[in-house]
């Protein structure tokens, strides 16, 4: 057990000592600060009567309702509907920023642990290949994991404080960001073992996420496809992982919506499983 | 080994490597069947010219490569098992430290991947960097660190977990003369505790320093295994300088290079003789009015002895 901490902390560290995850906390910091200090709430009787921004006043925000009689009558928005939409923003804004920067934060990592000086010193020890993997993974994790608690932990409870409105339900987002941060991790991984390039393993798993963009209108570009072809754009959209359609379910989880359709995380999910399973396997068949 | 067994520190048999390189996976044979044993408590050297199979051989011992066919043993466990790796310590060549680290922090990391226990680590780290005189730099960053001081914070690394083998790779690389001696005192001292060291090194007069034994490989093959010693002792002969000897072949010496016409001294070697011998060469020219001013004994370096071996082998 030794061993494998070892292992985390050398990778958490890893990560910490980069300048780009020191932006990243910064750029986070500045987040939920600006929510704390530049942005000012009237509330009145559970609705929002009027915002203020770096003590500018904004348009007063209203939400349209069908009253009995079938008219549309404008009211102010309700406390509820203002935390709830400015929440499931900041999710889906940080499932995209936190995850494309934070790839692109550990990209080097794996390519690093197999450089030559490195690998030697680290494969050398008492531990099999597969728990070094394995905690090199869970340090990524753990950095993961403090990075988006830090952001949306903090956006949470600064917006909770100011509406004493608290949608639990926005935490949730957290471990999405940080699986789906993980499943794109596990192709960086298994790319950098395969070919120990920095370069590669980014291009490769950012150019899933934009294949994944196209995957978003799966629907729309299904029957305008060929039949072959068609085939095997299916194929790809349920064999890939569907990055971009995850943004639903987290913005929905941030609102406190049911999520109806939990497909394009599961089968994202799988896809990583996957990628690891052929990363473990590469590593223990290549000579170091 | 188990505590207590006598299997040697290092025993390697039959060991094969074949590589794929290139487009073509064209076939290249890294090591061809060697055998080599090292018993514990020997300081043994590995010598070899680029490309000789040295750093495959020791990457199969640290289980990094596997092998194509032959077994690799450390201490009676195979070489590929993690329990083989609990009791050794190694020092790559080229090592790459995380340059964000201090010394202590380091050490620390290192001693925990090794399976070092908490307590150990917080007394062994100052024991470690006082042996190899980095006390004063514990709380340094890496990155500040000059060559000579990274080879001796990653020779502590190498010992965190007390092991009973050391493998050194090129442990002087870089390092001035004064931090030769400390390492080489440090290679000394680890062989008083009875630690076996498998050292590997291009600096020749290094191992023959240290070394109990040596092994020379040569395009994959160990082509000479024994102590520095046995393969530096030549047949007995003395170097001789004096004035000119009128007529050396009649005293039976040789005169092993052009005379410098501007020296007003000669070296002459006397070959294949003994004490004796040697005693009414001496008369002999004393008695021509030869002027003597040095004799000294002739011995091979391990270096002369390398380039002799390596040479001949890559003769056709």
């Amino acid at each position: 057990m030794t061993g494998i901490i070892g292992v985390v902390i050398l990778t958490f560290r890893e990560v910490w000592a980069k300048k780009i995850t020191l932006g990243l906390f910064i750029v986070c910091t500045l987040l939920w600060l600006l929510m704390a200090f530049a942005l000012n709430l009237d509330i009145v009787e559970g609705s929002i009567s009027g915002i203020r921004i770096f003590g500018q006043t904004a348009d007063t925000p209203t939400e349209t309702h069908v009253d009995d009689a079938g008219n549309a009558v404008q009211e102010l928005l309700s406390l509820e509907t203002f935390v709830t939409t400015v929440e499931s923003v900041v999710a889906g804004l940080a499932y995209w920023v936190a995850t494309l920067l934070g790839l692109f934060a550990v990209s080097a990592l794996m390519p690093s642990v197999l450089e030559r000086g490195h690998v030697d010193l680290l494969f050398s020890k008492p531990l099999h290949r597969l728990t070094v993997l394995g905690g090199h993974v869970a340090g990524v994790a753990s950095v993961a994991l403090v990075l988006s608690t830090y952001l949306l932990g903090m956006v949470f409870l600064v917006i909770s404080l100011k509406t004493g409105f608290w949608n639990v339900n926005f935490l949730l987002s957290i471990p999405i960001v940080v699986t789906m941060m993980l499943v794109m991790y596990g192709t960086m991984t298994l790319v950098a073992i395969r070919t120990e390039s920095t370069a590669l393993s980014l291009i490769v798993s950012y150019g899933l996420i934009v294949a994944s963009l196209v995957f978003l209108a799966h629907d729309q570009l299904i029957p305008q496809i060929n039949p072959p072809w068609r085939s095997v754009f299916v194929a790809l959209y349920h064999i890939l992982p569907n990055f971009a359609e995850v943004t639903e379910p987290v913005a929905k989880l941030a609102r406190g919506d049911d999520v109806t359709r939990w497909y394009p995380f599961y089968s994202s999910v799988g896809f990583g499983v996957v990628m690891y399973g052929l990363a473990s396997l590469s590593l223990l068949r290549r000579d170091l | 080994m188990e505590p207590g067994s006598t299997s040697p520190a290092v025993r390697v048999s039959g060991l094969t490597k074949s590589f794929s390189r290139g487009l073509r996976r064209t076939p290249v044979l890294a090591l061809n069947a060697v055998d080599l044993e090292v018993a514990t408590g020997e300081v043994f050297g590995l010598l070899g010219p680029n490309g000789a199979g040295k750093t495959t051989l020791l990457k199969i011992l640290l289980g990094l490569v596997r092998p194509s066919a032959g077994q690799a043993s450390l201490l009676g466990v195979p070489a590929d098992s993690p329990r083989a790796r609990a009791r050794i310590g190694y020092l790559p060549e080229n090592h790459r430290f995380p340059a964000f680290l201090t010394a202590t922090q380091m050490l620390d990391i290192y001693g925990r991947l090794a399976g070092v226990d908490s307590a150990s680590r917080r007394r062994r780290i100052p024991e470690l960097l006082e042996l190899v005189s980095m006390a004063k730099w514990a709380d340094t960053r890496i990155r500040q660190f000059s060559k000579g001081m990274m080879q001796r914070v990653g020779i502590a690394q190498a010992l965190m977990n007390d092991p009973e083998i050391v493998f050194l790779d090129e442990p002087t690389d870089g390092v001035d003369p004064v931090g030769r001696k400390d390492i080489r005192n440090i290679v000394v001292e680890l062989r008083r505790q009875g630690k076996t060291i498998f050292l590997n090194s291009h600096l020749l007069s290094e191992i023959e320093r240290v070394c109990t034994r040596v092994a020379i490989m040569n395009e994959g093959h160990v082509v000479r295994d024994g102590s520095v010693d046995a393969l530096t002792q030549v047949e007995s002969g003395y170097r001789i300088t004096s004035t000119r000897v009128s007529d050396p072949a009649r005293l039976g010496l040789v005169v092993p290079d052009a005379p410098n016409p501007d020296s007003s001294t000669f070296t002459y070697l006397a070959q294949n003789v003994g004490r004796d011998d040697l005693n009414g060469i001496v008369d002999q020219l004393r008695r021509d009015g030869v002027l003597i001013e040095a004799i000294e004994p002739v011995r091979q370096t391990l270096e002369d002895y390398f380039i002799e071996v390596v040479g001949r082998e890559a003769k056709p």
